[in-house]
């Protein structure tokens, strides 16, 4: 069991706390409530779990505010990272 | 009602500290500068790299700076010494100081003769102020007279988890009393100008949020031009990607977090104070001197200074604290550091260590010595330049 920290209840991702396992339990804590879900996939300490199911083209809440979109169908317990969410911001020049 | 316990001035929120500042109007007088300071104990010397020469707006931030300086309210009083030929003018700082109604005396190296002479000067006024700061005592002060900086640096994956989260609390406390807030490092905020614009109390304020992202970002393409990094997605490291931070936006949030949540008064120009209380935006960029400068030049009494990493520095004659939400941080560096947020990242609520970090923060100000000023640190003063 590992935890997890949702910083705004509007939130609809939360960060993991310690290196988490696939299939592991994460208790996620918030101000008032406390959920549980299992991690589909391994998640490095500091790095976002989706706490529901995303559809691609989502708004991706973190802080209260929107940090980007789903690029995929994402389920509670998936890792959230450049796989899936895309940002428009930071693309108007190509990298490299 | 919270309080803390400060010095009153003639003018404007009472100071934290009691010091007597020695400023130079220009680098050529840092040396009789530094001497008179060393002679006197409780006189602190601001050398700096600045004042002749410059032009423009160059030269118009070098004077808001040292202006802003003076007039700092940590300050009892201040020794201007100038060298006389120089562009920004000791006679002009003086007298922008004079106007805040603190005790200022000036001297000008080519007037006084050789240096001797001049630091012979200077060491009776700075022990003439000295003398009189020392008959100042404390008083409680409502927390709607305290104005906090907000900076973060050395920034890891716990700053945006932790050590923010607890000084945006605070922040939001602060700000509920009437005090003033002010975040700066426009430089980070690239990416999240439209939150921020949606959070400013008034349309005014929006457009001047949305402009002055806007030109920090053209200033930093023109200074990247022809090189490999002016691609916007340098904003974003690759440390950051393996942090779990995955887009600008998130990497910007995580930093203005500390700015807590409520409305954006306005933006504020560098060494401009606020009038009004709340929260406000300052101009200036991310370099950790020339932000926290900014900030005392903004008339902010004290800054909290969140470190994922950890930094030992400190700006002399205004408190820094330093917090970090790295727990391994804070067993390795527990000297530099002045508290530890990194409770959050093992499950106690944002509000319980925000109000311990709060608590931190007011004792602080009412005279305990902040790691920094314990150990001497006196790093971040530092002019900023175009």
């Amino acid at each position: 069991m590992a935890k997890a920290l949702k910083i705004n209840p509007r939130d609809n991702v939360a960060v993991v706390l310690a290196d988490v396992r696939p299939g592991e339990e994460i208790v996620v804590t918030t101000e008032g409530e406390t959920v549980r879900l299992a991690a589909r996939q391994a998640i490095a300490f500091g790095h976002k779990i989706a706490l529901a199911e995303l559809h691609a083209d989502q708004p991706i809440i973190k802080y209260g505010e929107e940090i980007g979109r789903a690029q995929t169908e994402i389920g509670a317990g998936d890792w959230i990272h450049l796989h899936n969410l895309t940002c428009r911001r930071g693309h108007e020049h190509p990298a490299q | 009602m919270t309080t803390f316990e400060g010095y009153r001035r003639p003018q404007g929120l009472p100071g934290i500290r009691n010091g007597v500042a020695v400023i130079p109007s220009v680098f050529c007088a840092n040396t009789v500068a530094r001497r008179i300071a060393e002679h006197v104990a409780g006189a602190i010397a601001f050398c700096h790299p600045v004042g002749c020469s410059q032009v423009g707006l160059d030269l118009e931030l070098t004077a808001r700076g040292l202006k802003g300086l003076g007039r700092h309210p940590n300050f009892y009083g201040v020794v201007v010494v100038g060298l006389g030929c120089e562009r920004f003018r000791a006679r002009e700082l003086a007298e922008s100081i004079a106007a805040a109604g603190k005790p200022v005396e000036m001297l000008v190296i080519q007037e006084e003769g050789d240096t001797l002479r001049a630091i012979e000067k200077g060491i009776t006024f700075a022990g003439r102020f000295v003398e009189e700061a020392s008959r100042q005592r404390r008083e409680k002060f409502p927390l709607s007279d305290f104005s906090l900086g907000l900076k973060c640096g050395g920034t890891d994956a716990t700053s945006g988890l932790a050590a923010n989260p607890a000084l945006g609390w605070v922040t939001d406390r602060i700000v509920a009393a009437g005090g003033r807030a002010i975040f700066t490092e426009v430089t980070e905020l690239i990416g999240a100008e439209q939150i921020l614009a949606g959070r400013a109390k008034t349309p005014e304020a929006a457009c001047e949020i949305l402009t002055t992202i806007g030109n920090m970002e053209k200033r930093l393409s023109r200074a990247t031009e022809g090189t490999d990094v002016q691609h916007r997605s340098a904003l974003i490291s690759p440390g950051n990607e393996e942090g779990g931070v995955t887009s600008v936006v998130e990497k910007a949030l995580g930093g203005i977090y500390k700015a807590g949540t409520g409305p954006i008064q306005g933006v504020l120009g560098y060494g401009q104070v606020p009038e009004a209380p709340g929260l406000y935006l300052l101009d200036c960029v991310g370099h950790d001197g020339e932000a926290v400068t900014g900030l005392v030049a903004s008339g902010c009494q004290a800054v909290v200074f969140t470190t994922g990493r950890g930094t030992p520095t400190g700006f002399p004659g205004v408190p820094v604290i330093k917090i970090t939400g790295n727990g391994e941080t804070y067993e390795r560096m527990k000297f530099n550091l002045d508290f530890n947020a990194g409770g959050i990242v093992e499950g106690t609520p944002i509000a319980e260590v925000g109000a311990g970090l709060f608590g931190k923060v007011l004792r602080i100000a009412s005279g305990e010595p902040a790691r920094a000023e314990l150990l001497g640190h006196d790093e971040l003063f530092c002019i900023t330049r175009i």
